[in-house]
């Protein structure tokens, strides 16, 4: 390597670059130069007074050289020195080797590299600062130790000092000329002295700069890291969660009856044999969840350190038994596990809900665990797919694991309410086994036991009964996907522990954990997460890592973060409505800040909520039931006003779909708040009437539409529905139940009061108003409760009458009596079929005469002449038309080869039937001809002219299709052996008297 | 057959209210230049009658005869199709709807049944190609996005299909599509005309009719010729011999209105307002237009009220009527309404009576 070097000319940024490679030049030229170092000395205090300034920290920091300052002292043995780096000197190439790779990889030894680096560049600037010069030789005498060991690592960390002096040493060697080595280096040396010192310098500068920022990190870093993970890895909320049943925090009782449950399960999981021992535990555990309630009730006096102390012992038997049971069975009963007892409790699933944080999977996998179960969680970050879900719950509940030592499975399934559309997949599953379960146990009680055999559980897989405990876990027990499994599932619901007792525990791990935390800071806090242990716990590490304490200041503040629960809808309005006590006190003292708090806490609780719109809705219907002072209505006015704000908001936001604008929702409720906020509870309704009223506004829009579509068009076209109760209604009924018409036989009624009859009656089809029997019950509280005496009462049929029907206002419109009403509806009846056979007839005549009963005079008349006189009629009324008669006499033509084509069939019926039936039928066979004419005629649509003689049927019969039933009836009749037609006949309630009648008899 | 339907008018020649309208419809069609019209006016004014005897007028007695269908349409509305229904009246020359039934999708409606019709044009007598009529129903319930569509359809088929419109206010009708009509509005007929009309039909039905008695049903009928109409064949069917102090039957809910006034003029306070609050969901759900409740308890309030009360009040119920329409849930601003014309009552009460 020496020759190497020599033998290179100078690139000298070349050898500034190979630092490494220089380094052992000079460290070789080292050996034979360590004599000149006074000289150097000389030289030194002129240049380089940085340099002293960047080495100290690296001479201190660097690890690996705490050899070097302590003989700083001595000077003296230079040749001890000098021998001492000439051997270094040759063993120096074979470091240097190891060092180059280490600089590439690992980092401290890159900063070692640098050290060197920059130990080496100083000296052939110039000479080594004397305070270096000084560390130098005191390194000698180190050296001289390593010497000893001079194969170790470290020696590379010696050999920059070498160099230096080396580098003094061959500027001398270079003014004496005396060896070539030197003299290459000096001439290198020389340009460095000459161009780059400056250079040089800041490199030297920037290169501490970088290893001193470098070093006051990394070995920090290095040392302390490791330490505060291992210390804080772990949640509070792990570290601390129960592992005992005894350690649980949730209310005993909930803890003793899910226990309980669990228990019931033993004779059905674990076998019969420990079902003596279960009972036992069974009944114990009755007996002492009745203690606990009456602990519960005592509790106030009876003091906490008791209480534990006593459930301790209550518990401590339970475990013995516990373990017992465990031992003897959960390895060994897989095979007559379920042989005979197979009493499974009632409600096969235990659904435990509540709010977040109070321990209710804790207490499901403590109690599971306790029971000698594997807890097995399927929770809303699993799969929840109702066919994965499936096989997963059959895995749990009814596969054994064949390891002797696995214990029987238990499934708990947690956030059940969480994915409503996932999370019915479980629910589907458990719940179809459950019925299964039933039917199963129901259904055949001996086979079961041949079934219960390992042999049966593919016979099972296909029954899916349950085995096994499965415990749901939810937050809102009222969610729709939980329903139905409500119903069937044993539910407890959870209840926040007592604060006292949150605290305590808190006060406990806090101990543990040497944070400091005043008992009433740790109150306000369990109070503000309202008894949330989690995020308690959470709060505590948080504030704990950031070596602060609790104080209450900052259980308000932001700092610890608010529990994002959105309240219910009542909550919200008590809110509202009631001002708290508390707050009023406080307000006396901090006037503003505390309304600012308020407004806040409300504008939080109301925007986490959203659906500002039924939030509005409870306001507005609590609102006016509130007791509050306002004799001038001006608070009423302001509230209104606000309301109204906020319906306009709303309407306007959906409109234009600014969804942005529903911040300014909460506000207005506030708003109210501040003007009508008691101190008294309110009592709270949830807002039903907006939406009945809307539902029945529904109601009575589709009874119009519906009664709208019925009426003839040349009549119902200038009705709207809008106006229709506005300005008709109730004169409509004025005229439908005249109190002029006497309830006499139609006979009796003179000449006038028959034409007002007719009058009416024809009013009534017209606007398609018919009477229809109710059953009386349903008229108890309305306007006709005078006539509901009898057992079925006529009253109209759309019940137009239930749109004048306001609540506490009795209308003044007369009723008619019932036997007017049955008049009435017979006359009604007879002037539909009157008409429906009219309407066929004479489609194009006038509306007016329609209805007259002149048309009934037609009947008599022949098809032919009719045929005419419709055509006549078609020609008089489009007399400038003719070419499309014309056109159109094509069909008729047809349409009259068609009824010929009917024709004898007819003729047949007409013998047969009784003459006025077969005047009626004619007159419907006129009629359909007719409009089949009239249609071909007014289609006027010569490009269809070869339509099918049937499709026209069609037409006609969609075109009747607005006539009653019975109008239908006698039509068919009529047709009966192109269609075939059904009679009921229903005379007399009874079947014992049977006797024979003729259809002949009907027809008649 | 009420008279209502009995007595009205067929031809434009028979009308007797709005002469001079039909008059100028009539020379419209003679001129065979029919252009798009709207009609609008209150209801009971006799829009639809005007229209009917118009089509009348243009295609002869074939009108009257129409049908009533259910018509379906698929639309293809960009990626999905629209299943639409709707109830229409057609006769061969026109066909009539109501196209605000079919909700926001009323715009595909409207176009898809001009284009029905512009396909299959009706050819007359001379071979000369003729048009058919549309009537839409209540326009200004027709979304903005359906007034817009129209207006270019109007336009681009106005040679096979002319457009009637009807609505009541002719300011929820979007410019466009006014300016490409002619506007004809209908006012509600003179009380005077009313009574020529009721007249005209006890003529007819041969009713004696005692002076004044016809004035007086037309001065409650709120200036509707259908409501006058009825009320007088009402008046005739609860007591034929007219006697110059029968009782005209009232409207139920205006009655009603009545109690509500009176129950707010004996009390002020938010429990009486709650009560108030139940009678008037009452009448919502029965189908009247808060508008015409709030316009009518304006009137009930103001005949008990002192009058210089009567132009705060006034002012009051415009600015809640205003906001009504602005909002959605008319309770709301009814019952506004109300608080506040307590609490103006009460506070004149006060100071008036100490």
């Amino acid at each position: 390597m020496d020759d190497m070097d020599m033998d290179i000319p100078d690139p000298d940024e070349l050898q500034w670059l190979e630092a490494n490679s220089n380094l052992h030049d000079d460290l070789d030229f080292d050996d034979d130069f360590q004599p000149p170092f006074p000289d150097d000395d000389d030289h030194t205090p002129t240049h380089t007074p940085p340099i002293p300034q960047s080495q100290p920290p690296t001479r201190t920091d660097s690890n690996k050289r705490p050899q070097s300052p302590p003989p700083i002292p001595t000077i003296p043995d230079n040749f001890a020195s000098e021998e001492a780096s000439r051997k270094r000197s040759r063993i120096e190439p074979q470091v240097v080797v190891d060092e180059i790779p280490a600089n590439t990889s690992a980092n401290p030894a890159a900063a070692v590299a640098v050290d060197d680096d920059e130990d080496w560049l100083p000296p052939p600037v110039h000479q080594v600062p004397q305070p270096i010069e000084e560390d130098e030789v005191p390194e000698e005498t180190i050296v001289s130790r390593y010497a000893s060991r001079i194969d170790g690592d470290f020696v590379p960390v010696t050999g920059p000092c070498g160099d230096r002096v080396y580098a003094k040493i061959s500027r001398f060697g270079f003014d004496d000329s005396t060896k070539k080595n030197k003299l290459h280096s000096n001439e290198y040396s020389n340009g460095l002295i000459a161009e780059p010192v400056s250079l040089l310098m800041q490199r030297v500068e920037q290169d501490a700069v970088q290893k001193a920022l470098l070093e006051s990190f990394g070995p920090e870093g290095d040392v302390i890291l490791p330490k505060v993970p291992v210390i804080n890895e772990k949640l509070w909320v792990d570290k601390y969660s129960p592992n005992s049943f005894m350690e649980l925090l949730s209310d005993e009782q909930t803890n003793r009856e899910v226990l309980l449950w669990l228990k019931q399960w033993d004779s059905c999981v674990f076998g019969s044999e420990i079902k003596t021992t279960t009972e036992d535990v069974l009944s114990s555990l009755r007996r002492h969840t009745s203690v606990a309630q009456h602990q519960k009730a005592n509790k106030s006096y009876i003091g906490k350190n008791k209480e534990t102390w006593q459930n301790k012992e209550n518990f401590r038997e339970y475990k013995m038994l516990d373990q017992e049971n465990n031992d003897s069975k959960g390895t060994q009963d897989l095979g007559n596990r379920n042989r005979k007892g197979y009493a499974t409790p009632e409600q096969k699933i235990l659904l435990l809900c509540g709010p977040p944080g109070l321990g209710k999977t804790t207490l499901a996998h403590v109690a599971a665990r306790h029971c000698g179960y594997r807890v097995v969680e399927i929770n809303a970050s699993d799969d929840r797919s109702s066919s994965t879900i499936e096989a997963k719950i059959l895995d749990v509940v009814q596969m054994n694991s064949i390891m002797a030592d696995s214990k029987p499975k238990c499934l708990v399934i947690d956030e059940i309410d969480g994915a409503l559309g996932d999370g019915k997949g479980a629910v589907d599953v458990i719940l179809k086994m459950v019925s299964a379960d039933k039917k199963f146990n129901t259904g055949k009680e001996q086979t079961h036991e041949d079934q219960s055999g390992k042999g049966s559980s593919k016979k099972k897989s296909r029954d899916t009964s349950l085995l096994r405990p499965v415990i749901c876990i939810c937050n809102d027990l009222y969610a729709p996907a939980l329903k139905s499994l409500r119903q069937v599932a044993k539910v407890h619901v959870f209840v926040q522990p007592t604060v006292s007792r949150i605290v305590n525990r808190l006060k406990y791990i806090c101990s543990k954990e040497g944070m400091k935390a005043s008992s009433i800071a740790l109150t306000a806090l369990a109070e503000y997460t309202e008894c949330d242990i989690r995020s308690c716990l959470n709060t505590l590490q948080f504030l704990n890592r950031k070596k602060e304490t609790l104080n209450m200041i900052e259980i308000s503040s932001q700092v610890v973060g608010r529990k994002d629960t959105s309240k219910s809808f009542f909550d919200i309005w008590k809110e509202i409505f009631q001002k708290k006590r508390v707050k009023q006190e406080r307000k006396a003292s901090s006037g503003c800040k505390n309304v600012w708090n308020e407004f806040e806490y409300l504008h939080s609780l109301i925007s986490n909520r959203g659906d500002y719109d039924l939030v509005m809705d409870g306001i507005h219907e609590n609102i006016l039931k509130l007791h509050y002072h306002d004799p001038m209505m001006k608070k009423t006015v302001k509230c209104m006003q606000n309301l109204e704000v906020s319906d306009i908001v709303h309407q306007y936001i959906m409109r234009t779909q600014k969804m942005s604008l529903h911040v300014y929702q909460p506000a207005i409720a506030i708003s109210i708040h501040g003007v009508i906020a008691q101190v008294e509870k309110p009592n709270i309704e949830w807002p039903k009437s907006f939406q009945r009223f809307r539902t029945t506004l529904m109601e009575k829009v589709d009874l119009l539409h519906l009664w709208h579509h019925n009426i003839t068009p040349y009549i119902s076209r200038h009705l709207t529905i809008k106006s229709f109760v506005e300005d008709s209604i109730s004169l409509l009924l004025h005229i439908l139940s005249p109190p002029t018409l006497r309830p006499v036989a139609l006979h009796l009624l003179s000449e006038k009061e028959k034409k007002d009859l007719v009058q009416l009656v024809n009013t009534m089809v017209s606007y398609s108003v018919t009477y229809k029997s109710i059953k009386p019950n349903l008229l108890s509280s309305n306007l006709r409760h005078e006539v509901g005496v009898d057992a079925s009462v006529l009253s109209f049929d759309p019940p137009l009458v239930d749109l004048i029907r306001f609540k506490d206002y009795t209308s003044s419109h007369f009723v008619l009596a019932l036997a007017m009403k049955q008049v009435l509806l017979h006359e009604v009846e007879k002037q539909k079929i009157l008409q429906a056979g009219i309407n066929r007839s004479v489609h194009l005549t006038d509306v007016c005469k329609e209805n007259k009963n002149l048309a009934m005079d037609k009947n008599g008349i022949n098809r032919s002449t009719h045929l005419t006189d419709v055509c006549k009629k078609n020609q008089t009324m489009e007399m400038d038309k003719n070419g499309r008669i014309q056109s159109s006499r094509s069909h008729s033509v047809s349409v009259k080869k068609a009824v010929d084509v009917l024709n004898p069939s007819e003729a047949r019926q007409c013998e047969k039937a009784a003459p006025p039936v077969s005047s009626n039928l004619s007159s419907s066979v006129n009629s359909s001809v007719a409009i089949k004419l009239s249609s071909t005629v007014s289609t006027k649509k010569p490009s269809r002219g070869n339509f099918n003689f049937f499709e026209r049927f069609k037409k006609v019969s969609s075109e009747g299709s607005q006539a009653t039933d019975t109008v239908q009836r006698r039509p068919a009749t009529s047709e009966r052996d192109s269609r075939p037609f059904l009679f009921k006949f229903n005379e007399g309630f009874t079947n014992a008297v049977k006797r024979p009648v003729r259809i002949r008899e009907f027809l008649s | 057959m009420l008279w209502v339907d009995k007595y009205r008018p067929r031809s434009l020649d028979k009308v007797i209210v709005h002469q001079d309208v039909a008059q100028n419809l009539k020379k419209l069609v003679s001129e065979q230049d029919c252009p798009h019209l709207l009609f609008y006016g209150p209801s009971g004014a006799g829009k639809k009658t005007l229209i009917m005897a118009l089509l009348r007028q243009m295609f002869g007695a074939s009108v009257e005869k129409v049908k009533v269908e259910n018509k379906n349409w698929k639309v293809d509305a960009g990626s999905r199709t629209l299943d639409l229904e709707l109830t229409t009246l057609s006769s061969t020359h026109h066909v009539e709807l109501n196209p605000s039934d079919a909700g926001f999708q009323d715009r595909y409606i409207v176009q898809e049944i001009i284009k029905e019709m512009a396909k299959n044009r009706p050819i007359d007598t001379k071979g000369k190609k003729g048009f058919k009529v549309l009537v839409l129903n209540e326009v200004d319930k027709l979304s903005r996005e359906a007034q817009h569509s129209l207006r270019r359809t109007m336009e681009k088929y106005s040679a096979s299909c002319r457009l009637i419109l009807c609505c009541n206010s002719s300011s929820k009708v979007t410019e466009a599509v006014r300016s490409r009509c002619l506007n004809v509005r209908i006012n509600a007929p003179k009380e005077e005309e009313i009574v020529d009309v009721l007249e005209f039909i006890g003529r007819k039905e041969g009713l004696q009719l005692p002076s004044g008695f016809a004035a007086r049903i037309a001065e409650k009928s709120n200036r509707s010729l259908r409501r006058a109409i009825l009320s007088f064949e009402t008046c005739r069917v609860q007591q034929y011999p007219f006697t110059n102090n029968q009782l005209i039957p009232a409207m139920d809910w205006e009655v009603y209105v009545l109690e509500i006034a009176s129950d707010i003029m004996k009390e002020q306070s938010p429990k009486r307002l709650f009560q108030v609050r139940g009678k008037v969901y009452e009448l919502l759900s029965n189908c009247i237009p808060p508008e015409i409740i709030l316009k009518r308890l304006l009137f009930e309030l103001l005949k008990k009220l002192d009058s210089e009360l009567k132009h705060e009040v006034c002012h009051w119920a415009a600015y809640y009527e205003h906001r009504m329409r602005l909002g959605q849930k008319a309770i709301f601003h009814i019952e506004a309404f109300v608080a506040k014309f307590m609490s103006i009552y009460k506070g004149f009460l006060i100071s008036t009576f100490g």
